[in-house]
Parts: structure tokens; sequence; C-alpha cells
């Protein structure tokens, strides 16, 4: 069954207030964005809204976050990652605050609003500050265990969420654990052809290609990331390795995600492993078009994975 | 909890000179500081630590404790000096200022350094962690107040006016902001590089209650806060006029002496000035 991902955080920012969890919920007139609406009409005193200044928004949440409080922020992702830069870093990271930020409709969900609101480097940039550990949910299932994690353990973190509603994918777990890879399809030391490496929600793409591909007798490993920070470098090493073709998929920049990720972990361990990024490349902005065009066009749909599969594995034939 | 010193006004200025006397050396010791900012705010801090804040050396993390916030974090050397003299931190500590891997750095660090809330120096910061802190007290019915120091300078960061706004419209009359008013900047004068003026008016446009101090005065401090209304829901802001450098002739109202440091007979001058 689908559900919203973003409904389903709001569900369990509801039940964790009802058990008496001292959140507070803060947005920059984001109200609609973060269907916040079912959490403010229980909780309205949880609510807090600094209008459109997210710089604010961000130092005010390292504030209530020191004076005892769990504050979650709730706006969109550009905004929270490009305005209020210094203040993640300093206010939040630095001077490691107990603040959940979350990061509405990343990569390009706004699709014909175009560049300013698409958010394309929020993992890159993240991933450059101290401290702060970094969340991108893949399905309904994990965005539930996340919450629940999250608002039982201190320290600031960033959560990627998307916009969308989906199914929960197989792999997924009712706990969260911090860092672990999840196994969709194959993987674990099994002979597949490539392993189809995926962040946050770009898994569904992934293995609905991997589906496709088996059909043709290509059998792709697909492994999802959800905890970019901590990871499992061992794990993600291990399945590269034995792979030896590895394709990454993620609706961010080329730069500093998780393709960037992969090939510092091949080149750090010496791994036999040829790499593909299927991403913006670096230096672009994506287009200002609906979201499945801008998909199609970097090959982040199935048809696109699939295509690029079979493209990597005329280049990289194993029996040459 | 409550201020344990609660010094008369001739008290603070006992002990304001005797952070002075160790900013000097602290300073000429490290070879490097921002002597002027340090001693601008001495005679502020020294008011805040020992009447003002509800805090306590023994117990930093008091859940009730007041908060006070640096936001001109390059001041730090002045704030160091001030917490060594309330028992914050040990004398001898200020001794490795600036040093490899210090419990003193350049600007403060709240992980480091005993009584520090917030890591400061990148401007146009404390103002909204203040907002913040003084919401949680709101919403969690608690009676701890929030103070913060924000230079004239980084009044030109706009994150300043959003907390601002947002402050007046959560009525939050346990906010205390104050300005070290003392018209310099590392540049030049305020109100070349960025006219404030009129300052007092913007700020009671933005629905604060504006006092008027002068900044190195303990006294016209103590009176100051004295007349802070309660209950009224408006957040408070003191315009503290100060002097960059105050206490050492020499230093007084230099642009250069933003982050000078006294060196060879200047250090001897500077003490002699402070005995």
């Amino acid at each position: 069954m689908k559900a919203g991902l973003r409904e389903t955080m709001v569900e369990v920012m509801t039940e964790e207030a009802e058990k008496g969890k001292n959140l507070v919920v803060m947005v920059s007139d984001s109200t609609s964005t973060s269907k916040i609406q079912p959490f403010q009409e229980k909780f309205p005193e949880k609510l807090v809204n600094v209008g459109i200044a997210e710089q604010n928004l961000i130092g005010a949440a390292a504030g209530m976050a020191l004076g005892g409080m769990i504050p979650i922020t709730a706006n969109a992702a550009p905004f929270l990652i490009g305005r209020s830069n210094e203040q993640v870093k300093n206010d939040i990271c630095y001077s490691n605050t107990n603040v959940k930020l979350v990061g509405l409709n990343p990569g390009f969900a706004y699709g014909p609003l175009g560049p300013t609101h698409h958010c394309i480097d929020d993992i890159s940039i993240m991933r450059g500050f101290g401290n702060i550990t970094i969340f991108a949910p893949q399905d309904p299932r994990e965005v539930r265990a996340l919450f629940h994690y999250l608002l039982s353990h201190e320290g600031p973190a960033y959560i990627r969420l998307d916009s969308l509603s989906c199914e929960n994918l197989p792999g997924t777990s009712e706990i969260f654990k911090p860092g672990a890879l999840t196994f969709h399809r194959g993987g674990r030391g099994d002979d597949s052809d490539l392993a189809i490496i995926c962040l946050g929600t770009a898994s569904h793409a992934g293995l609905a290609a991997a589906e496709r591909l088996a059909a043709e007798g290509i059998n792709a490993a697909v492994v999802g990331i959800s905890s970019i920070r901590p990871i499992d470098r061992g794990a993600l090493s291990a399945v590269m390795a034995s792979c030896g073709r590895v394709l990454t998929v993620e609706e961010h920049s080329a730069h500093g995600g998780i393709g960037s990720l992969a090939a510092e972990v091949i080149a750090e361990n010496g791994l036999s492993a040829i790499l593909r990024r299927l991403a913006v490349p670096e230096g672009q902005f994506a287009p200002a078009s609906p979201v499945p065009a801008i998909r199609k066009g970097y090959q982040l749909d199935s048809e696109g994975i699939v295509a690029a599969t079979h493209a990597f594995l005329r280049e990289t034939r194993k029996d040459d | 909890m409550k201020n344990k010193y609660r010094l008369s006004h001739s008290e603070i200025a006992i002990k304001a000179r005797s952070i002075r006397k160790k900013i000097i050396e602290m300073n000429a010791h490290a070879g490097a500081g921002h002597t002027g900012t340090d001693l601008s705010e001495v005679d502020i801090l020294a008011t805040l630590y020992f009447h003002i804040l509800n805090v306590d050396s023994e117990r930093p993390d008091d859940p009730d404790r007041d908060r006070f916030i640096l936001s001109k974090g390059h001041g730090a050397g002045g704030y160091y000096c001030t917490l060594a003299e309330a028992g914050f931190i040990e004398e001898e500590l200020l001794q490795t200022y600036l040093q490899a891997d210090s419990k003193l750095p350049g600007h403060p660090v709240r992980q480091k350094t005993a009584g520090v809330e917030l890591n400061t120096g990148a401007l146009g910061h404390g103002l909204p962690v203040a907002f913040g802190l003084a919401l949680a007290a709101k919403k969690q019915n608690k009676s701890w107040k929030s103070y913060v120091l924000l230079g004239d300078g980084e009044l030109g960061e706009g994150s300043n006016w959003e907390a601002a706004m947002a402050a007046s419209h959560y009525k939050l009359d346990n906010l205390t902001a104050i300005i070290d008013r003392n018209t310099l900047q590392l540049a030049d004068r305020t109100e070349k590089i960025m006219g404030l003026e009129p300052l007092a008016d913007k700020w009671k446009a933005f629905g604060f209650e504006v006092h008027h101090a002068d900044g190195n005065d303990p006294q016209s401090l103590l009176e100051c806060f004295a007349s802070l209304e309660v209950g009224n829901n408006r957040p408070k802001l003191i315009i503290a006029r100060t002097t960059k450098g105050k206490g050492i002739s020499f230093i007084e109202d230099k642009a250069a002496w933003h982050h000078r440091i006294p060196v060879g007979n200047e250090v001897f001058a500077a003490i002699k000035e402070l005995e």
C-alpha cells in the first residue's frame, strides 16, 4: 500500500509527542510543504512558524535544542541547505546541537519551477560538515523507523525527505540501523553482473530496472543507501568488489553524492571494480522541466537505468 | 538559581579592572587577539557575570541557569578573562589562549570551555539562537532568561533582523539583547561603512523595549538592567555606548586596535594605566 513519506514523518512526530517526547516542529511558512496540519491540530503549541526566514529558522532551532527541546525543522531542502548554510554549519553542526534538519522535496522534485528550487547539492554540502549524521530514507517503512530512531538519539541529523508517495521496498526494516546498507536484491557475495547502488528513493527505479534486466538474463544486485553518514564502508566494499561493476543512481550532482562516495571507497580500498555514475553531471544545473522528463534526460528512471546497464555491460564485457 | 556575587557597581568596576589586566597580559603572551574588541565589552560582561546573570560556575550546565551568548565571538579574549574572573575556568588556562588545540581557541567553542553556550565567531548568529532559547523557556514554562551581546558592526547581518522580527512576534520579554555600541568595525567607523542610525528607532519599530546605557560604566548598566520592564510581552534591547579599547589611553577608539596586540613597552604602559 502506498503512503506519503512526509505524511509518515508527521505520523511519527504525533506518536512521539503523544508519548511525551519534548519535541517541537519548526517551519518557515512551510506548513503545507511539510504536511504538518494533522500534528498542528493536535499540538498547536508544539509548532513554531518563524515566517520566511530560513537563517532565523535554523539559529532558533539551535536555541530551542540548547534550551532542552528536540527541534525538527521542516522546509524546502534548497533553502535549508542554501539560504541557511552558515547557520547549519555553525549553530547545528559545529555547536553539535540536537536538531533534526529535514530537507523536503530535494533533487528536482520541484521540476518545472527550475534550478532555484532544485536541490542537487545537499549531500555534497552536508558531507563537508563535521558532526552531523546524514540520511535519505527510501520508503514509508524506513521513514517510520528512522524518525523513531532519531527522536531517541541525541545529536544533529540531516534527513533528505522526498515528496513522493510509494510502496515499501523489500529490503527495508522496521528497525533503523544507522550505517547499514539495504540489500533489496542480491549483493551478498553472489555472482551478480553488476551492483546498482541507489541513494534514498532512487532504489525504487533501481529495483524496477533490475527486475526488467533479470527477464533478459542479466543479474543485477540492488543496494540502497539511506544512511550516508554513518555508513558501513566494509559492506560497501564487499558489494562492489564481488560485483566488479558498479552503477550509482542518485537525484543529485555527480559531485559529492553516493557516486563520489563509491569512487572513494573503490580507490581507497584498491578494489577491482569499474564505476559508472547516473546523476546530474558535475558543473550543471538540471533543466526546468517536469520531473519525469528530467529523470529521463539523466537516465534516472527505470528505462534509463536499463539502457545505461546495457551500455555499461557492452563496454566492460568480462569475457573479452 | 541566583547570581552568587550580586556585586555593587564599584565592586564590579574593580572586577572589570582586573579583567582588563588579564586581557593585556593574555593577548601579549598569545601574540594575537582582538584587544580593542576585548576591552570594549569588559564592563558589560563584568556587570552580567557579577550581578545580573543567574549562573553558577560550580554548575555551569544547570538547566535553570540564565543563558548568555557572546554573538561578537571575536571578543573571545574578553569573554575568557571574564569567565576566569568569575570562576568558570582556571586562571592558568589563560596562558594557553590560541595555542594548539587549546581549550581557549580564537572564537568561543561550547565543547571546549565551561560556561560557553554556543560556538560563535561567524557574525549574526547570536540573536536567532537567543530567540530560540527564550522561546524554549516560554514553551516549557521556565523562568530563566536569555541574554545576547551583539557587536554594532555585526548588525549588518540580516539574520539579526529576522530574529528581531520573530522575538517581537512571539512576545519574548525574557530575551535581552545588548549592543556593544563602540561605533567602530574592522574597516572603519560603522556610520561610514554601513550606517546604523537611527538605531534605537529601528529596534523600536521592530517591537523592542529600547534602553540606553553607558556601556563602560557598571552603575549605568545596573540602573539600566533594573529599569527593564517585567511581563510586558516585549523583548528588551540595551544600546550600550562604549569606547573600543576602553581603559588604555593609546588603544581607545582606534580601528587599528580591532585585532592588534600590545608589544614591548606597550604592555608595561597598558598595565601601568590599570594599576
